[in-house]
């Protein structure tokens, strides 16, 4: 067991986002990004990037948990900075050095462009960190649905995505188990060049495959002893049924999304 | 001081919503040539006990010690100590991965960068030691055997390190019972013979009870009883109270105690309680 097998990024909590149906949390996302990708103005950005820390707040999961989630996007702000500073002209020049000018217009961009990533990201943490990922396959199968009229056999995908997120805990458990084990038979992971270690993965390999592939065949005997078919409808134990809530909200971020048109920010 | 714990504490995933405190100021001690059970419901923290006297995880605090040595420290030392402590994982013919048997118990003394001549001695060593025989099956794949025959090779496959301390998780696990009281003769046998140290983690205590000569009972992370097993089995409803099922036999004598008979109540074991039983009978008939 170790820190990896919190699966995804769900951090337990009470909070309003926590207790929001996923369905309405996914469609709130879809607007809430699509307003931020036609947002031109730093003011209505500002806006949304303080509505975001405010919800961040209202979590309850600690902020480090956010700035984790932050960190791929570094290097992808390093190159919009680079690219925005030193490539864009017009406005006021700042710096120059030899040849290579920096001038306000690049750098407003470059800001601007930098912001409105952090708080994509930050808006997409808050359904991941506050959903648990089953919950989160059941909403996106939800949303696949209508796929199934131009013959995508959605039941099925979701049922794939639940089952394979079911399972990266449970291989990851299985594969530190199994590595202890032939540790403690003296294998070594960690030293050696490349090619020594990766062939010193072959103890590891193996018997993981081995015991993936009898708990693929328990778990298909185990669905088919249930009356698991192949295309028919499931119906579920635990329905997510659309709250008052939900749609308190989901009618809060159409307004947001409206007013934002309005006023062509 | 042998093998033993001094106020070991571990806590899984610290400082994360899932922290978990898995043990909890654990001391014990074993001796050389001792054979100890470490018993208690799952999750009661014996999984992690063992992990740490193979130095497989560090104390969060606390000391683990083997022959005069702390193996909470790092660095080669360590692994050197390491390989004297064998482990048996629960299951641990799932850790097969060889194409022949040969390969597989070769695969630890490989490990230790001994001479292929040298570790040829050890692989037929060990199928020796485990009762079979090696001309047979060594070119055979791991596979094709039995459940019983496979739970001998991966056994055999850390007693080719030779190790002075072994500790098993379960080791009946999905036996028979005829492949249980196989391997238990054998565990008996190498304590015995070779003085080898045992410590077992198991849930079935009914045929390696007579084996023991300490027994630890953990609870919660918390190492709850600590002694001799005619001390602990006697404390019958206590371990029942912790969700734990004594031994069989102590079971029928304290039935048997329970309907007004005079037996004895420190019985574990089907020896001493054929022995009782034939003593209340002649009793009767007189």
């Amino acid at each position: 067991m170790s820190r990896s097998i919190t699966l995804g990024q769900y951090y337990p909590g009470k909070s309003l986002i926590h207790r929001l149906n996923p369905r309405a949390k996914i469609l709130s996302l879809v607007m809430v990004l699509i307003l931020l990708f036609s947002l031109h103005t730093y003011e209505a950005l500002l806006a949304q990037l303080a509505v975001a820390l405010l919800l961040i707040w209202n979590t309850r999961v600690p902020f480090r948990y956010f700035l984790r989630g932050l960190r791929p996007i570094l290097y992808i702000a390093l190159f919009a900075i680079i690219i925005y500073f030193f490539f864009t002209s017009g406005g006021v020049v700042l710096l120059r050095i030899g040849f290579i000018t920096v001038e306000s217009h690049g750098v407003q961009q470059g800001i601007f462009i930098i912001l409105r990533l952090i708080t994509l990201v930050l808006f997409s943490l808050l359904l991941t960190l506050t959903t648990t990922p089953l919950a989160l396959t059941h909403g996106i199968g939800y949303f696949l649905k209508p796929l199934r009229y131009v013959g995508l056999p959605t039941e099925e995908i979701a049922m794939i995505m639940a089952i394979a997120l079911r399972f990266i805990p449970t291989l990851m458990e299985e594969s530190q188990r199994l590595m202890r084990a032939q540790v403690s038979r003296g294998a070594d992971f960690e030293t050696g060049s490349i090619f020594r270690r990766a062939k010193s993965l072959v103890p590891l390999i193996v018997p993981l495959f081995v015991s993936a592939f009898r708990r693929a065949d328990d778990l298909a005997l185990a669905m088919e002893a249930r009356g698991y078919q192949v295309g028919a409808v499931r119906t579920r134990m635990y329905e997510d049924t659309i709250m008052p809530l939900d749609w308190t909200v989901l009618l809060v971020v159409i307004a947001m999304v409206a007013v934002a048109w309005i006023l062509g920010l | 001081m042998f093998i033993g714990t001094d106020r070991l504490t571990h806590t899984y995933m610290p400082g994360t919503p899932y922290a978990k405190k898995a043990l909890d100021n654990v001391s014990f001690e074993i001796k050389q040539g001792g054979f100890a059970l470490v018993i208690g419901r799952s999750g009661s923290g014996k999984s992690t006990l063992i992990q740490h006297l193979n130095g497989l995880l560090k104390p969060t605090s606390g000391r683990v010690f083997f022959d005069g040595h702390d193996l909470g420290q790092k660095g080669n030392e360590l692994l050197k100590i390491r390989r004297k402590i064998g482990l048996v994982f629960q299951m641990p013919e799932e850790l097969f991965f060889s194409e022949t048997i040969f390969d597989e118990i070769a695969f630890a003394p490989r490990n230790l960068g001994l001479e292929e001549t040298e570790v040829q001695t050890r692989v037929i060593e060990a199928l020796e030691e485990v009762g079979m025989e090696a001309e047979q099956f060594i070119d055979r794949h791991p596979f094709q055997l039995s459940a019983g025959q496979k739970r001998m090779v991966a056994l055999a496959a850390v007693l080719s390190l030779r190790p002075e301390v072994l500790i098993l998780d379960e080791p009946t696990a999905g036996l028979d019972h005829s492949g249980q009281k196989i391997l238990f003769k054998l565990l008996a046998s190498l304590n015995k013979k070779k003085n080898m140290t045992f410590i077992i983690c198991t849930h079935h205590l009914d045929q390696v009870a007579a084996l023991a000569d300490q027994v630890l009972v953990l609870q919660e992370g918390r190492l709850v009883m600590d002694g001799f097993p005619q001390k602990i089995f006697g404390r019958r409803s206590q371990l029942i109270k912790m969700g734990l099922s004594p031994p069989v036999t102590a079971e029928i004598m304290a039935d048997l105690a329970e309907r007004g008979l005079d037996v004895r109540s420190d019985i574990f074991n089907l020896e001493d309680a054929r022995a009782e039983i034939n003593r209340l009978r002649r009793h009767r008939v007189k």
